[in-house]
């Protein structure tokens, strides 16, 4: 499809969500997300006022999707284990009664996700933060959270000119969270959507978040179900969405 | 009415309470330590936040947060901020014992800080405020220790539960879905999801459930008993059960009961463990069950017995340890990024870099002066990580201006050692750098040694050799051409890249040492024992041209130039800007060696050659780039190995592998040794029988070579 005939005559795009319909997306995405993807819970709009030189007065925020669980069985080693306690005779056990009434459980080890879906100013387009954890806290190194994410990614992730997964400082939390990294977004968002873009096409903006995360959200292994994206998307979406990733 | 699930009378087993703890908790009690508390070690209340259990196969836990802690603003006394408990997280009080030792972590009398707790909860359900305010009774206890060096957290949980002796016991339990019916539990789930979606209601973890004739269910508060005593209607003891199990209620019912007990002495309690799916009520998930209590009369006038420190990840009563250094320590954070740039410039424009190539590369740099502070922070930028340093002098005030790792401080009191002050420096821009100094003057043909001090410089030049053997890449960056003939001897007997950049006034010349005379590309390790062909025009082993390096365009040994010179010529001075541009070119040079498939070995492109420019993503590989800023330009030339070069000739590296030391003191001590050495007296012979405009050439010649370096 030559994509640069078709958008000839409309106004060029560069593939770019503007700061000020980040949110108008973002509350259509979260909608979309409720109405069709069941098997998650929903995301939310965190409002987070922030001071930048040339933001509007408006209050910025992200979406974030929290605590998606992945269980693991029993056997998997829990390579994250505590130090054993060398002191432990110290503590004096004999004091504490025993207890009937505690069930001892084999537990099942589970690796927690968080994504929040931030908009980034430099680069204009949304980016994908994520972190992981097992259950008592811990943060899951890089090694680990590559375990977990879909099989073709892994390679993706090699390979791809398109996505690549670093760690930076989450802008709002302060903290090391992972991402995927937004340079090379806007180059096919544009592939994805320039058929579809005109500047007046309210639609489209309110689009924008579903069509970057049926792309990003299959790095990750969040899967959106198809009826989030409109007729023509859906089309487009099955015809470039290989292209993407060569 | 449902059946019941089973009959007969079981031990009434809880599911204990687990911990989890978000990082963020232990970023916001690291800068609390350090900023507020010091050495503060007295309990600090805490909030810990747990909500019903939401997955049919992940229980809830009990969390802390960043939010857990009080403010750090100094205004604010110790007290948490009042938390907004919204849905997903009812609050709980806690308190933290965070210590400052070990030691001290591991002396803390846990059973007596249990019973404390477990005294408050006691004391909360005597009073009555337990119904009023019923999240106390999920009052929970954690010891500490933060260890801010290492950033390793030791922690242990405790969630006192009262015990009932004899503990009591359980009559049935299904899902709330057999034991209600299909009116009742949708009444139910209907009144939950409305107590769970009015911000007064959501985060009370303990409630009332009544369900009338009609099968309309309500949710009330505990407070309500009394008033909702009625013989139609059903009443079940509510709470949010964090536990995901189908046959064990989780651990707050514990004091739930111990409260039915104390308060109403009821014998036989209905309870309903409230979980949800996917943030709705679920009546599946959900579990209602009887319980027996059979605790004699005068139970509740004495406090009873609590258990509830957490098992660690081991199963045994214990306390965790957790590691952040990865997202703490400040070091590791520049490592990662600096990597991270590393990694964007080979995802985005050169997917053939070699990054552990640069990484494992050990680099030896003589001298630390301009060029070589340039040179090391470029090396540094490519993520090289081991690089050491020689240079014999001291940080002079003019220094800094042009040395960029030195500053003011480095010049007083008579001047730091250059090698070790920089080392020093290249640590703080990146800590994980693995750079060592060395204070060491390099010895020089034609500056003759008295006696006394023969040993020693024999010492020096050991030092070299082994300096040289244990490096993969050397830069020769001093200030003298001498200075540079040893470096490059033993560079060419060891056959390693080196790298030369020296310094006109406005000009400058950089270039990569062609392979040594012993070396043969087929085996870069060891010489081979064919290398008997003494070539009489440059060849290596292989019979290939080698490359020239930095003395081979000499027709003169380095003899001593420093004497006899007017003193700005002798300190010398140049452009400021041309140590940056050569230092650079060095370093980009050297990366390009690395990534050549012949590696020093490589044949020399020079700006046109076109077939040099597709094979190598980094560009073409020249021999030595000349530049000038007068002009600004630069050009790239070839120069082959000279038979003659006093510094790399087959002659002289035999020389020296035959005799060591002792040819080496006699380069030192006699300034004509090396050019009888090899012929070069006698070309010089036969040279000035003829005159004209070749003496000219040499004579151009060695204004280029006079390259000093400041």
């Amino acid at each position: 499809m030559d994509l640069k005939e078709a958008v000839k005559d409309k106004i060029p795009w560069d593939g770019t969500l503007p700061l000020n319909e980040f949110s108008l997306s973002a509350s259509t995405f979260s909608d979309k997300w409720k109405m069709f993807n069941h098997s998650f819970p929903p995301w939310l709009w965190n409002p987070c006022p922030k001071h930048h030189l040339n933001s509007s007065h408006k209050v910025e925020g992200y979406l974030s999707l929290e605590n998606v669980c992945l269980v693991k069985s029993c056997e998997e080693e829990k390579n994250h284990g505590s130090l054993s306690w060398k002191a432990e005779s110290n503590i004096s056990q004999a004091e504490e009664p025993f207890d009937h009434a505690t069930l001892v459980c084999p537990e099942f080890e589970a690796n927690h996700y968080d994504f929040h879906i931030v908009y980034s100013p430099s680069y204009r387009v949304p980016v994908l933060y994520f972190r992981s954890y097992y259950s008592d806290g811990q943060p899951l190194p890089l090694s680990e959270i590559e375990k977990d994410l879909p099989g073709h990614s892994a390679e993706l992730l090699l390979e791809s000119k398109w996505t690549f997964i670093t760690q930076e400082e989450h802008p709002y939390l302060n903290r090391p969270w992972y991402k995927l990294h937004p340079c090379g977004t806007r180059d096919w968002m544009k592939l994805l959507l320039s058929d579809t873009y005109t500047s007046s096409n309210k639609n489209f903006i309110e689009q924008y978040l579903v069509s970057w995360f049926s792309v990003v959200g299959q790095v990750v292994g969040l899967k959106i179900s198809l009826e989030m994206l409109n007729i023509e998307e859906k089309k487009l979406f099955e015809t470039t969405a290989s292209d993407i990733f060569e | 009415m449902a059946e019941s699930k089973s009959n007969h009378q079981s031990l009434l087993q809880f599911a204990p309470m687990q911990s989890s703890v978000d990082e963020g908790f232990w970023h916001k009690l690291s800068s609390l330590k350090l900023n507020k508390l010091g050495i503060d070690d007295s309990p600090i209340p805490i909030t810990g936040f747990y909500a019903p259990c939401s997955h049919p196969r992940v229980s809830n836990y009990l969390t802390l947060l960043a939010e857990s802690l009080p403010s750090e603003s100094s205004e604010a006394s110790l007290i948490p901020e009042p938390s907004h408990g919204n849905r997903n997280r009812c609050s709980v009080p806690g308190i933290l014992y965070n210590t400052n030792t070990v030691e001290s972590f591991s002396a803390l009398d846990i059973q007596n800080l249990l019973k404390e707790e477990a005294r408050k909860i006691w004391d909360d359900i005597q009073s009555g405020r337990a119904v009023e305010d019923c999240s106390v009774l999920s009052r929970f206890l954690v010891i500490s220790f933060a260890d801010l060096k290492k950033w390793s957290f030791h922690y242990w949980f405790a969630f006192p539960a009262l015990m009932l002796d004899p503990p009591a016991t359980l009559v049935n339990l299904s899902p709330a879905s057999q034991w209600l019916s299909i009116e009742e539990a949708g009444s139910l789930s209907a009144a939950c999801n409305e107590w769970r979606g009015s911000k007064s209601t959501a985060d009370i973890p303990f409630f009332l459930v009544t369900i009338d004739p009609n099968s309309r269910a309500t949710v009330r508060l505990l407070k309500d008993w009394e008033a909702c005593q009625s013989d139609d209607h059903k009443i079940l003891f509510g709470f949010y059960d964090p536990c995901h199990l189908p046959n064990n209620p989780g651990w707050p019912l514990r004091n739930l009961l111990a409260l039915i007990s104390a308060k109403w002495n009821l014998k036989s309690v209905q309870f309903f463990c409230y979980r949800e799916n996917r943030g709705f009520a679920d009546m599946s998930l959900s579990l209602v069950g009887e319980a027996l209590i059979t605790v004699p009369q005068g139970w509740k006038d004495a406090i009873p017995n609590a258990v509830g420190w957490e098992l660690n990840n081991k199963g045994k009563k214990g306390p965790r340890r957790i590691s952040l250094a990865q997202s703490m320590d400040p070091t590791r954070l520049a490592v990662s990024a600096a990597d991270l740039n590393l990694k964007l410039m080979r995802w985005r424009a050169l997917p053939s870099l070699d990054l552990s190539a640069l990484s494992s590369l050990r680099c030896l740099l003589l001298g630390a002066g301009t060029l070589g502070c340039q040179v090391a922070r470029m090396l540094m930028a490519w993520g090289v990580r081991k690089i050491t340093l020689v240079d014999n002098g001291k940080v002079a005030m003019s220094n800094p201006l042009r040395q960029s790792l030195y500053t003011l401080d480095n010049c007083l009191n008579g001047g730091e050692f250059k090698a070790t002050a920089a080392v020093e420096s290249l640590k703080r821009i990146f800590p994980a750098v693995e750079a060592e100094g060395i204070v060491m003057a390099i010895p020089m043909p034609g500056h003759p040694i008295d006696s006394k001090d023969q040993d020693s410089v024999i010492n020096d030049c050991r030092r070299l050799h082994d300096l040289i053997d244990s490096h993969d890449a050397v830069f020769l960056l001093t200030d003298t051409r001498e200075s540079r003939w040893l470096p490059t001897l033993l560079c060419a007997n060891a056959n390693k890249i080196t790298m030369t950049a020296a310094l006109g006034f406005e000009s400058f010349l950089v270039m990569r040492h062609g392979a040594g005379p012993f070396s043969s590309a087929g085996d870069l390790s060891a010489e081979t024992a064919n290398s008997s062909s003494s070539d009489s025009c440059g060849k290596d082993a292989n019979g290939k041209h080698r490359l020239g390096c930095y003395f081979c365009n000499d027709v003169v040994a380095p003899t001593d130039s420093t004497s006899n010179r007017t003193l700005d010529q002798q300190c010398t001075v140049t452009r400021p800007g041309l140590a940056p541009i050569a230092s650079a070119l060095a370093v980009e040079l050297l990366v390009g060696i690395l990534h050549h498939p012949q590696g020093i070995f490589a044949e020399a492109d020079i700006n046109n050659s076109v077939s040099g420019a597709s094979e190598n993503p980094l560009g073409i590989l020249p021999h030595q780039i000349r530049g000038s800023l007068s002009q600004f330009s630069q050009m790239s030339l070839i120069g082959y190995s000279s038979s003659s070069c006093t510094a790399c000739c087959h002659t002289v590296v035999s020389e020296y592998r035959n005799r060591g030391m002792e040819f080496i003191l006699e380069a030192i001590n006699h300034p004509t040794y090396l050019e009888d050495v090899t012929g070069l007296t006698e070309l010089m012979k036969s040279a000035t029988k003829f005159s004209l405009d070749w003496d000219k050439e040499i004579d151009n010649e060695d204004e280029d070579e006079d390259c000093f370096e400041i």
